[in-house]
């Protein structure tokens, strides 16, 4: 039943047009920065590299299709879930707007059933985003410019690891990407069914996540003690992956955190949902 | 009393006898001599850089040399060199004027050395000064230190094999070197999470590091052409 569920709220989902401007934004933006890196990658490598150039002589080329996606992965996480937001803010609300609501909730299904599968199509859809963004980027980018080894320039160290030692790096990055994603997914999901108009759960989640990011990036005493608990701070751990050796307690407990919020969402939506007085 | 003096005058005149059996110029040019006898080679090299900053495996490049300074790198992934005495040849420090004197004999690993020190004349170098420990036996330098003017200081200690029974190049050489504190550019690669916030702390720390080249499998005067080295020359 949930499956049947799942595929009727993924119809639903992928009939509305707001749907495809997350893969459409990803299809645009991904081969505008190939194209950018293409010519000008080079000029940024040598910037990001000055310091180290001043003692050695690089052989060989570092500007490959794992760096072009590293560079896009870490200037779209931060973006990615404004578009996610579109679609999950619309989940329960978007059927308030409709007034479809009731005639919903009169087939012979349990509102957990409605909310669980509403949840799994929204989860659906995050997942299909960053994987269209892992294509794009990473399979294009590959495509492009080759493989290689993989820089990556921290505020304190250089990594740059080898080209085989890359790619499981990456599916696990994407694969915690997603899981962070999953957290805006369960976030819009949550004001979703607290609202009867899809624009404020868009709105109200994309403000948080504003707040949030700008509260993790300032370095103020004040703030140093809310920090460890935004979620946001935990989004962008997908870097740890990219860390030699890995630092497995801080995967573990970023992973777990994020976990955590994103059951906590669900499950307050969840319960929010049941109680709920149908008016519409 | 005049026997005291008499002992006295003898030391002195070793003093300055001692020296002038250790002519540098000559160490120097018997160094060069040996250097000559090599026209090009190509070698395989095991790359292990050794820097806090920088975490890379180690790497396996092949470098190609051909006199008087013509270096080129080939390796298949990316590879990071010193930039200082890659191309290293004792003809460098004979190229431009420069003062050569003895400073002392020193026992090096169990080899008796003579320590020579060079100082470039005229302000066009960037070595400020250069001390050498030269293996007098074989003709051989096994340590240089130098003080450069942009990158501090460098030391460069090799080790030798004998090549064909008849070269002696270095099997072993690592670099230790000043880095020059390093910044990194952390708004193009997103970072801004608690590593950055350590950067204060630590910004003033003046970072070294260590480069040890490890060559195999040496081709000496195979008679390496110059197209090689139009590819790219690494200077």
């Amino acid at each position: 039943m949930i499956i049947t569920l799942v595929r009727i709220e993924l119809l639903k989902i992928f009939k509305k047009w707001r749907t495809y401007i997350g893969f459409i934004a990803i299809s645009i933006l991904v081969p505008v920065i190939h194209t950018a890196m293409y010519y000008e990658g080079q000029k940024s490598l040598d910037f990001m590299t000055r310091d180290l150039q001043q003692s050695f002589v690089f052989v060989g080329n570092l500007l490959n299709g794992y760096f072009i996606s590293y560079i896009i992965l870490n200037a779209l996480t931060i973006h990615i879930p404004f578009l996610i937001t579109l679609v999950a803010g619309d989940l329960l609300a978007g059927e308030a707007t409709a007034g479809t609501y009731r005639i919903l909730l009169t087939r012979p299904v349990s509102r957990f059933q409605v909310v669980s599968s509403k949840f799994l199509a929204g989860f659906i859809y995050t997942n299909l985003l960053v994987l269209w963004l892992a294509l794009m980027s990473l399979g294009l980018g590959l495509l492009i410019f080759g493989f290689g080894e993989l820089i990556v320039i921290r505020s304190e160290t250089i990594i740059i690891l080898d080209a085989g030692d890359v790619l499981w790096r990456f599916m696990l990055a994407y694969g915690f990407a997603t899981l962070g994603m999953s957290v805006v997914c369960s976030l819009a999901f949550l004001f979703s069914s607290l609202v009867e108009n899809a624009i404020g759960p868009i709105i109200s989640t994309m403000a948080e996540i504003i707040i949030f990011i700008i509260i993790s990036a300032l370095n103020i005493e004040v703030f140093k003690s809310i920090q460890p608990y935004l979620f946001v701070n935990y989004i962008l751990n997908w870097r740890e992956f990219f860390n030699d050796p890995l630092d497995f307690t801080r995967i573990v407990e970023s992973t777990s955190i994020l976990l955590a919020h994103l059951l906590l969402f669900f499950g307050t939506a969840v319960y929010i949902f049941k109680k709920k007085d149908i008016l519409t | 009393m005049n026997k005291v003096f008499l002992i006295l005058l003898i030391l002195n005149a070793f003093n300055y006898v001692t020296p002038q059996s250790h002519n540098p110029d000559e160490i120097l040019k018997r160094v060069t001599e040996t250097f000559n006898m090599i026209q090009d080679y190509e070698v395989d090299v095991l790359i292990n850089v050794n820097v806090k900053f920088l975490k890379m495996p180690d790497r396996q490049a092949k470098i190609f040399y051909k006199q008087p300074d013509k270096i080129f790198v080939e390796s298949e992934g990316f590879a990071l060199l010193p930039k200082q005495g890659l191309n290293f040849s004792p003809l460098t420090f004979l190229k431009t004027a420069h003062t050569a004197l003895f400073d002392r004999m020193e026992t090096l690993n169990g080899i008796n050395t003579t320590v020579i020190k060079v100082i470039p004349s005229g302000n066009n170098s960037d070595i400020i000064l250069s001390t050498l420990w030269i293996d007098e036996s074989r003709n051989l330098i096994m340590k240089i230190e130098s003080s450069t003017k942009p990158d501090g200081s460098i030391i460069i200690e090799f080790q030798y094999s004998k090549i064909d029974d008849t070269f002696y190049l270095p099997s072993t050489m690592i670099f230790t070197f000043d880095v020059d504190k390093v910044s990194f550019p952390a708004g193009i690669t997103g970072d801004m999470n608690s590593e950055s916030k350590k950067k204060d702390e630590k910004d003033d720390i003046a970072k070294h590091g260590k480069v040890t080249i490890t060559y195999s499998n040496y081709k000496v005067n195979q008679g390496l052409s110059d197209e090689l080295f139009k590819k790219e020359t690494v200077d």
